[in-house]
């Protein structure tokens, strides 16, 4: 690479904070108002969203982020109920933060308590990663190639994109798995060296995401390999793959808790 | 059986899928579309020996339980749970690759029958994207079913606009003037940015960093200008059936700019000695082969088939499809660069001419059935859907990457084993798309 064009691709580079950011003209990842939930937004929240990322239990009535496909309608339908966060400091280490629960009785949001914190052995300076496509439509893999292009340039952070197993610290794994990558996955993540971890990239490698429930699919990455870190999004920004990768390493906090950024 | 045959001697299959007893093949003669239903019960007889096009078809139906009397080498599509037998070549080393690539992409597996390094025959065995897609529709009303063809392949708007007009028109109905304009404003974009993808991968392949790095800058700079329309990077949630769900407001002057950079630069990138090198005369897929085999979109384009789905809308004014005749890597290219110009100025022409009016109307839930296509940046999109009670009662879909797979076996045969990512760089298919 001429020293010409490593300069121009070093001006284009943006801040890690505004990569953490939605675009204002994009709807950032849905956040219950407790205070918003009457009887009735409550039953217009579970007809209208296409994805049925609104549940309730009992008393309690919540919001799965990695059900939800961020299409904005229910924010724009019930303000009153539900806003929206702009941040994509969504990764989290247990699958329970990506859901919120709001007690009704009380208005306020359950807190599971702190997450468990990343492994300390995955804190290298320099981190590897595979990615492994199983299942996903492509635009999940899309969005992890971006997040190495000239304005996100992941480079910086320490971590690359190899071609082997053999030569990665972590898989990166998007899809809902479909059953026959399943042996594949598994063989790819029996290569990789200890230590070793797994990123769940975007919300069909969660839980399946609309796939969930298909005979032709496993239902999510977890269960074939463990994984470490979750990456909610639909599929998530570079900027939320970025942050995955940091919290992987060690290097920031977890932000969500209980489905709330805290 | 002799007015199918003489369809497909004339014309290319657009689809063949079940439907209760027998089969419905969908051809294409001309720009003239003819469906034909045939068979009895559950078996139907195979076309495959006399047209090669309808080999993976009538594969896919016989993993459904469908029977083709007389297929000449029936095997699984999709299903990975039945036995698969690769052909075998005496004599010829013998290379898998795959189902995990080296690079960022979708899972498949190769098999090569290699002399030396020239490789003799390519086998390509998918089915490792398959999600059940297609049997997950019915039943869906149409928000959830749009959710799941927002993923049938990597271009959802494409998919969505098909499967959105069918819908409508099963119903008797059309979106408003200004949906129908976003929406083709959307999927010009698609077009463009996925186009460029494949030319910065191209460049990728090929080591001309340069090249790879300034397409890739104006194409994630694009990919902006499609967030700021559709409210999603790769246009998911942005139709409904019935119209759109949102305009948003792309900057048109910053389009217009990158397309002149962009008119700019890809000619002189494309004329690079390293691109003429690796690109020239590799991977060649010649016009009798495209016709034969029923490819489509710039694969067949690259090849000197003048077809283009966008030849039949009138919203396009007098469309001229880009064609090239070399078939090799580099008129692949050649189509891509210059349709994104195109793609580009259909986009600026939408969004500058947005008729007035609403966004979108709300359809009764009713009864019907209609079929749909779509040019997708990939080729030819296609969706049936039966609509009854305002649910779907039975939905299909064809991605273009389904008809245009076997472009790649026929691509390599004779060349180096190196140079097989470079061609199938330059198709650039669908995995997904392939397996529904
Ligand atoms: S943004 Fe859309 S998918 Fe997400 S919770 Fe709201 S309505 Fe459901």
């Amino acid at each position: 690479m001429s020293l010409m064009q490593t300069l121009r691709i070093g001006r284009l580079a943006r801040p890690l904070e505004d990569l953490l950011r939605v675009p204002d003209h994009a709807f950032g990842y849905p956040l219950l108002r407790p205070e918003g939930l009457t009887e009735e937004a409550q039953e217009a929240l579970l007809g209208l969203c296409p994805s049925g990322a609104f549940f309730r239990e009992g008393r309690t009535f919540g919001l799965d982020l990695a059900r939800c496909v961020g299409c904005g309608r229910c924010a724009l339908a019930r303000p009153e109920a539900v806003g929206e966060m702009k941040r994509l400091e969504v990764a989290v280490t247990r699958k329970e933060d990506l859901v919120q629960r709001v007690d009704l009785e009380r208005g306020t949001f359950l807190d599971p308590g702190p997450p468990p914190p990343p492994r300390p052995e995955l804190a290298l300076p320099t981190l590897a990663f595979r990615e492994v496509s199983a299942g996903d439509t492509g635009l999940a893999d899309s969005e992890v190639a971006l997040a190495g292009n000239p304005f996100n340039d992941m480079g910086r952070f320490g971590f690359s994109v190899v071609a082997s197993p053999r030569h990665a610290d972590a898989l990166l794994v998007t899809g809902p798995v479909s059953r026959n990558m399943a042996e594949a996955l598994r063989r790819t993540y029996e290569a990789v060296p200890e230590p070793k971890g797994v990123v769940a990239v975007g919300n069909e490698a969660i839980s399946g995401g609309v796939f969930a429930g298909s005979p032709e699919v496993v239902g999510g990455v977890d269960r074939v390999v463990p994984v470490d870190v979750y990456v909610p999004g639909d599929p998530p920004r570079p900027g939320a793959i970025l942050f995955g990768l940091l919290l992987l390493a060690g290097r920031v906090r977890q932000r969500l808790v209980g489905g709330v950024l805290r | 059986m002799d007015a199918v045959k003489e369809a497909l001697r004339e014309g290319r299959p657009v689809a063949l899928f079940p439907d209760g007893e027998g089969v419905v093949l969908v051809a294409e003669v001309g720009r003239d579309v003819r469906v034909f239903r045939f068979g009895e019960g559950r078996r139907f007889p195979s076309l495959a020996a006399e047209f090669p096009a309808m080999d993976w078809w009538e594969r896919a139906l016989w993993e459904r339980g469908y029977t083709p009397e007389g297929h000449p080498d029936p095997k699984p599509l999709r299903r990975h749970d039945l036995p698969y037998a690769f052909r075998e070549f005496k004599e010829l080393h013998e290379v898998p690759v795959g189902p995990v690539h080296a690079g960022i992409i979708e899972p498949g597996h190769f098999r090569f029958s290699v002399l030396g390094e020239r490789i003799v025959n390519l086998e390509i065995r998918l089915g490792y994207q398959h999600r059940g897609l297609l049997a997950l529709l019915p039943g869906k009303g149409p928000e959830a079913a749009l959710l799941l063809v927002e993923r049938a392949g990597s271009e959802p708007l494409a998919h969505a606009l098909a499967f959105a007009q069918a819908w409508e028109e099963a119903l008797g109905r059309k979106a408003p003037p200004r949906a129908q304009a976003l929406r083709r404003a959307a999927l010009e974009l698609e077009r463009a940015f996925g186009h460029l993808g494949h030319l910065a991968g191209l460049f990728t392949d090929i080591g001309y960093a340069y090249g790879a790095t300034q397409v890739g800058r104006i194409r994630a700079l694009l990919q902006g200008e499609l967030d700021r329309l559709t409210g999603h990077r790769y246009g998911r949630n942005f139709l409904r059936v019935g119209g759109v769900w949102r305009e948003g407001r792309p900057d048109l002057s910053a389009l217009a700019l990158y397309r002149e950079e962009l008119a700019r630069l890809l000619p002189r990138l494309l004329k690079h000695p390293q691109v003429l090198d690796r690109m020239r005369y590799v991977g060649v897929v010649r016009r009798v082969e495209a016709e034969a085999l029923g490819f489509v979109g710039p694969t067949a384009r690259a090849s000197g088939v003048a077809r283009d789905l966008r030849q039949d809308d009138p919203a396009y004014l007098s469309f001229q499809p880009v064609v090239r005749q070399g078939g090799d890597v580099l008129a692949r290219a050649q189509v891509y660069a210059e349709e994104t110009l195109q793609a580009l100025d259909y986009a600026l022409h939408f969004l500058t001419h947005l008729p007035e009016g609403p966004l979108a109307q709300d359809l009764p839930p009713g009864d019907g059935e209609a079929m749909a296509r779509v040019e997708a940046g990939r080729g030819e999109v296609f969706w049936f859907v039966r609509v009854a009670g305002g649910e779907v009662a039975l939905a299909e879909g064809v991605d273009p990457s389904f008809k245009n797979w076997r472009a790649l076996e026929l691509a390599v045969r004779g060349e180096g084993l190196p140079d097989f990512p470079l061609c199938n760089k330059s198709f650039d298919l669908s995995y997904a798309g392939n397996d529904l």
